[in-house]
């Protein structure tokens, strides 16, 4: 696999949507070629930062109240 | 590194393959919802997605008002076609494709297949190589405030944003992203990318500008 494969593969590598050998070819890869591997932490770290950035926060409790009377 | 490599591909996301029910419950639940009446019990499920879907709601609308607006209008809507919600699949998913659909036909007066789409063909690998320069380094991440990182993810197309929402944020695979929003895998993947690399140029120049990386450091 050369750097291009490498990197056409790396949102699916991270989404964990390759199969089992692509994975194993996207790793071997990654071991041998370190701005590739910059790549694949950096997409890593943003995808956790995005996920714990914007999963705060709960509905008002307002709004709850208003659903449950909705709902039941 | 591949000790990296694993650990962090490992907890990058959820596998791929549809999850029937992301929020486990305690089997005493389980037995309790099944005694009751089935109206009651999908009232239940739908209203533990509240809180989740109350948050989609702000990152697609940024206003709060809109956001109360948008998800008690879901619930409305998945209320009167609750017939049409099979049990045991994916509920979270089910509730999505529902926001997701009033969100463009109420707030922007129409499904998004409807509106010119903001140049959705292949993703250009060369403008990721030629891009490396705009990158912030892994580590400088770290040091940008979470708030920064909202409003990064708020400032994206809404097209790109909703697709970050539902894989990074609810950890969607691709193909119940697909389902959700009614395009072909490779559309979620190329609006994936596109919103990524947004992200982190978005990102970058926000750590240029604040000081937390020096100009110099750019290549």
């Amino acid at each position: 696999m050369n750097c291009r494969d490498c990197l056409e593969r790396l949102d699916r590598y991270v989404d964990r949507e390759l199969t089992d050998a692509e994975v194993e070819e996207v790793k071997r890869h990654l071991v041998d070629c370190p701005p590739c591997e910059d790549h694949f932490r950096l997409q890593v770290h943003l995808k956790r930062l995005v996920k714990v950035c914007c999963d705060q926060g709960e509905a008002p409790a307002h709004l709850r109240a208003k659903l449950r009377q909705i709902l039941f | 590194m591949v000790e990296v490599a694993e650990d962090a591909a490992e907890t990058g996301g959820p596998a791929a393959g549809g999850v029937p029910d992301p929020s486990p419950r305690a089997d005493g639940d389980r037995d309790r919802r099944d005694r009751e009446t089935a109206p009651r019990g999908f009232a239940e499920e739908a209203i533990g997605h509240l809180d989740t879907l109350y948050r989609g709601a702000l990152r697609l609308t940024r206003d709060p008002a809109q956001a109360e607006d948008l998800v008690q209008d879901t619930y409305l809507r998945a209320l009167r076609y609750q017939n049409s919600y099979q049990a045991g699949t994916n509920m979270k998913a089910w509730l999505f494709a529902i926001m997701r659909n009033l969100f463009w036909d109420r707030f922007r007066g129409g499904r998004p297949e409807d509106v010119s789409l903001d140049g959705d063909g292949e993703v250009s690998l060369y403008d990721t190589l030629r891009d490396q320069t705009a990158m912030p380094e892994a580590e400088v991440l770290d040091r940008i405030a979470a708030d920064e990182v909202v409003r990064a993810v708020e400032r994206l197309p809404e097209l790109h944003r909703e697709v970050v929402l539902l894989v990074d944020v609810e950890g969607f695979s691709y193909k119940e992203a697909a389902e959700v929003l009614q395009v072909p895998i490779g559309t979620v993947m190329s609006r994936l990318h596109r919103a990524r690399r947004q992200l982190q140029k978005a990102l970058h120049e926000y750590a240029r500008e604040s000081g937390i990386v020096h100009a110099d450091r750019d290549r």
